[in-house]
């Protein structure tokens, strides 16, 4: 057992777009679907945030299947030019968890270039803010346009940030073409359910 | 004369672009940093020759060169020899864990291409037996005997094997520090110039010694690199 025998799911995007509260709210979900989930988060940081991650899954997840790795302060090339060490991280789970069937992988908070090695992500998803400003999508950033699904979070600020989240739709169709997008609010576990559809039918029916 | 092809493979074996996460290692320098004890570049640079003399020299390209002699002799139990001892000699478990890492994730890259330059390192002869070794666990695949393994394949001397190690773990060094520290680009040039001399004093000194005279002496590099595993803050791996 090795990384190839497991799915490997990538969630990329800028500082406090949500990543780590989408993680938490596909995480049991996914569980109580039956699947095996291991996570990992590149560039937690502190002892603390790790303690939280995995207090967050506790009762859901084994709590070796839920890791840090650190990327040398370089948290694009742990995803994409180098992720020899997250791949590593995945066969350590498989190794101890022969079982497993996906491991949802975290970026650390990047910039929109950020993008997933192919050979550490079957499928990525790349996650921004409302709160960031309406011209991110038309920015045309690798993260935005080459994610196989673009999740557009915190809806419920887009009147508080004077965001049009009609603008936003449309300039990531333009920019996007076919490929799916999907407007979420966690807090309110809102379009969690349309993201899981996704998973499924793209990475683990697939 | 070195051949065009084992000078690309020195080339592409000191480059950044490698991808056998070495750049998440910083061997304690991140500690340093989150204890303020290193400002200035020059400190930064005196903190390196420091390292070059006490464990790159006399631990790292020790054990290079003896797996680059036991190589070109067919001699497998000679390079697992060298294996143990810089295990051994390296007292921090995450200095260790980030050598074996870079070191197992070469054995795997080379495993996995067959074509250019590294097909002269194919690991169906003796890097094969030395892969398997490492996977039965007769050996750990330290970075430096992996490399000394892999240059000698390719055809690079052990002197030159020797070089490219060195260099390596000192643009990794200035790398991590660079990139936690506010060191600018032409500071962190300029000490890496500074310390060519070093690095090439080291390797004439220790790339041809005898594998019992192996030593690392570094202790407050080691206490730091043992502080560094209940650090709050991490974003190295060591």
């Amino acid at each position: 057992m090795g990384y190839r025998d497991v799915a490997k799911v990538g969630l990329g995007g800028p500082v406090g777009s949500g990543k780590t509260a989408l993680v938490q709210q596909l995480v049991p979900r996914l569980d109580d679907a039956g699947y095996n989930v291991g996570v990992i988060a590149n560039d937690i940081m502190t002892q603390e945030d790790a303690e939280r991650l995995q207090a967050s899954f506790a009762g859901r997840i084994d709590e070796e299947l839920v890791a840090g790795v650190e990327t040398g302060a370089c948290p694009h090339t742990g995803i994409r030019e180098d992720p020899s060490m997250n791949l590593d991280k995945i066969d350590e789970f498989t190794e101890a968890h022969p079982e497993l069937d996906v491991v949802l992988i975290e970026s650390g908070g990047d910039n929109l270039a950020a993008t997933f090695n192919p050979e550490l992500a079957d499928y990525f998803m790349f996650v921004i803010s409302v709160a960031e400003g309406d011209d991110i999508p038309r920015k045309r950033g690798p993260g935005v346009t080459q994610a196989d699904l673009l999740v557009i979070n915190k809806t419920d600020l887009a009147p508080h940030v004077d965001v049009d989240l009609d603008v936003l739709e449309k300039d990531a169709e333009t920019v996007r073409g076919e490929e799916p997008t999907i407007f979420t609010n966690c807090k309110a576990e809102e379009g969690i359910e349309e993201v899981i559809d996704n998973i499924e039918r793209s990475v683990l029916f697939a | 004369m070195t051949s065009s092809e084992a000078l690309l493979t020195a080339l592409r074996l000191s480059d950044s672009m490698l991808p056998v996460g070495t750049y998440t290692a910083s061997y304690g320098v991140e500690q340093y940093l989150n204890e303020d004890d290193i400002e200035t570049a020059d400190e930064l640079g005196e903190l390196i020759e420091g390292y070059l003399r006490g464990v790159i020299g006399p631990a790292e390209i020790v054990a290079l060169g003896h797996a680059h002699r036991s190589a070109a002799a067919d001699d497998l139990v000679g390079v697992l020899a060298a294996d143990e001892r810089l295990g051994a000699a390296t007292l921090p478990a995450e200095f260790r864990d980030s050598s074996m890492k870079a070191g197992g994730k070469l054995l795997e890259l080379l495993d996995e291409i067959d074509d250019g330059p590294f097909a002269a390192t194919e690991t169906t002869g003796f890097l094969g037996e030395y892969t398997a070794a490492c996977e039965d666990g007769l050996a750990e695949g330290h970075y430096p005997v992996v490399l000394g393994v892999v240059c000698q394949q390719a055809g690079l001397g052990c002197r030159e094997a020797a070089l490219v190690s060195a260099y390596g773990s000192v643009t990794g060094l200035l790398g991590a520090a660079q990139r936690l520290g506010r060191f600018g680009h032409t500071a962190i040039q300029a000490q890496l110039s500074t310390l060519f001399p070093v690095i090439e004093e080291v390797c004439e000194q220790y790339y041809d010694a005898d594998l019992t005279a192996m030593c690392s002496f570094a202790p407050l590099a080691d206490v730091r690199g043992m502080a560094h595993e209940r650090a709050d803050r991490r974003l190295f791996m060591s």
